[in-house]
């Protein structure tokens, strides 16, 4: 019996990043915004597609992927607004870039200027997974204490925003801004937060703005003079 | 537990390694693991397992390595292991470090079995 040693050194998710990349620069070509909304679950990514695409009004031709492990519940609320394709799991507690482009193919074949991808409450999981967006938002909601950002760092670490939502709470709540803000710059220095309440409509303008300037961000590198 | 889909897609991996270098079967697969890898060095052995007797043939053992998070600071390029999610740099305090190693799940080596290609 002969044995022989191959290395590799490569991440194991390797290709799939680069399957990812190359995703991310088609989407970059058509001047589509990709943001992967994560969270736990009931932090409001629903809620937040729906106060923003009554912000918009059709301003912005958006599109939505909403994943979830059953049912086409967020579907049905966000299909009176703009195209939006169920990806249900059966089970898994993430969603995967093959999962994506299945959705994707299902969408109307048209060129969207926002594409949301609704990601499966969890803060763990689907922290690992490349969607091809290009811009990763979690969502943390007043109820959930403000100790949060430390206890999933890897989450924390991967997204460029933090929504604080459900902000009209924070009069009935232990949860200060300031000190979820504090915890999560120590482990990401740079990350925007934005504090939102989509129940009354407060800081979605913020929000959008956001969403709108990102998006220009991403046009100037493709339109050069 | 997204283990199950990782190390699924190590497994393919693995086998594609046996089948490009005509090798009977894998005999040890060395992977490496850091604290921000975001998986469970005890699920991942847990999914081998299940997988190595889902895919029958494969009778290989697997290392886990753990490694340790070490970050490059941007602002003085010094480097720091951090022992927690503090992401601060130890010589400066900058907030402003990049991660260099240990933020993945890694495939680092196979031993591959090679009796049947000399039989």
């Amino acid at each position: 019996m002969s044995n022989k040693t191959i290395d590799v050194n490569r991440d194991i998710q390797a290709e799939r990043r680069e399957a990812a990349a190359r995703l991310r620069e088609h989407f970059t070509q058509q001047g589509t915004l990709v943001v992967n909304l994560v969270s736990s679950p009931g932090a409001g990514k629903t809620s937040l597609l729906e106060a923003t695409c009554r912000h918009w009004c059709d301003q912005w031709k958006v599109a939505v992927l909403v994943g979830d492990l059953a049912t086409d519940r967020d579907a049905e609320r966000l299909r009176p607004y703009v195209p939006v394709e169920q990806l249900t799991t059966g089970g898994a507690c993430h969603l995967e870039l093959s999962l994506v482009e299945r959705g994707l193919a299902k969408l109307p074949n048209e060129r969207f200027d926002f594409l949301f991808i609704e990601n499966i409450g969890n803060l763990v999981c689907p922290a690992s997974h490349d969607l091809a967006e290009h811009l990763r938002v979690v969502l943390l909601s007043t109820t959930e204490g403000d100790d949060k950002p430390g206890k999933y760092p890897k989450m924390f670490r991967t997204s460029d925003v933090m929504l604080v939502t459900k902000t009209d709470l924070l009069p009935y709540v232990p949860f200060t801004v300031d000190r979820v803000t504090k915890d999560a710059r120590l482990i990401r220095d740079d990350i925007t937060v934005l504090e939102v309440s989509s129940l009354k409509n407060e800081g979605i303008d913020t929000w959008c703005r956001l969403l709108e300037s990102k998006r220009t961000e991403l046009l100037s590198k493709v339109v050069r003079p | 537990m997204h283990e199950m889909s990782l190390v699924r897609s190590l497994m393919s991996q693995v086998q594609a390694i046996v089948t490009d270098n005509q090798a009977e079967s894998a005999d040890e697969i060395l992977v490496e693991i850091g604290p921000l890898s975001g998986v469970e060095i005890e699920l991942v052995k847990i999914a081998f397992v299940q997988w190595v007797s889902e895919l029958g043939s494969m009778n290989a053992r697997l290392t886990v390595h753990e490694v340790p998070l070490v970050v490059r600071c941007r602002d003085c390029n010094c480097e720091s292991e951090l022992n927690d999610f503090v992401f601060r740099c130890r010589e400066c305090s900058s907030g402003r470090v990049q991660v260099v190693r240990g933020d993945d799940f890694r495939l680092v080596s196979v031993t591959l079995n090679e009796s049947q290609s000399h039989v």
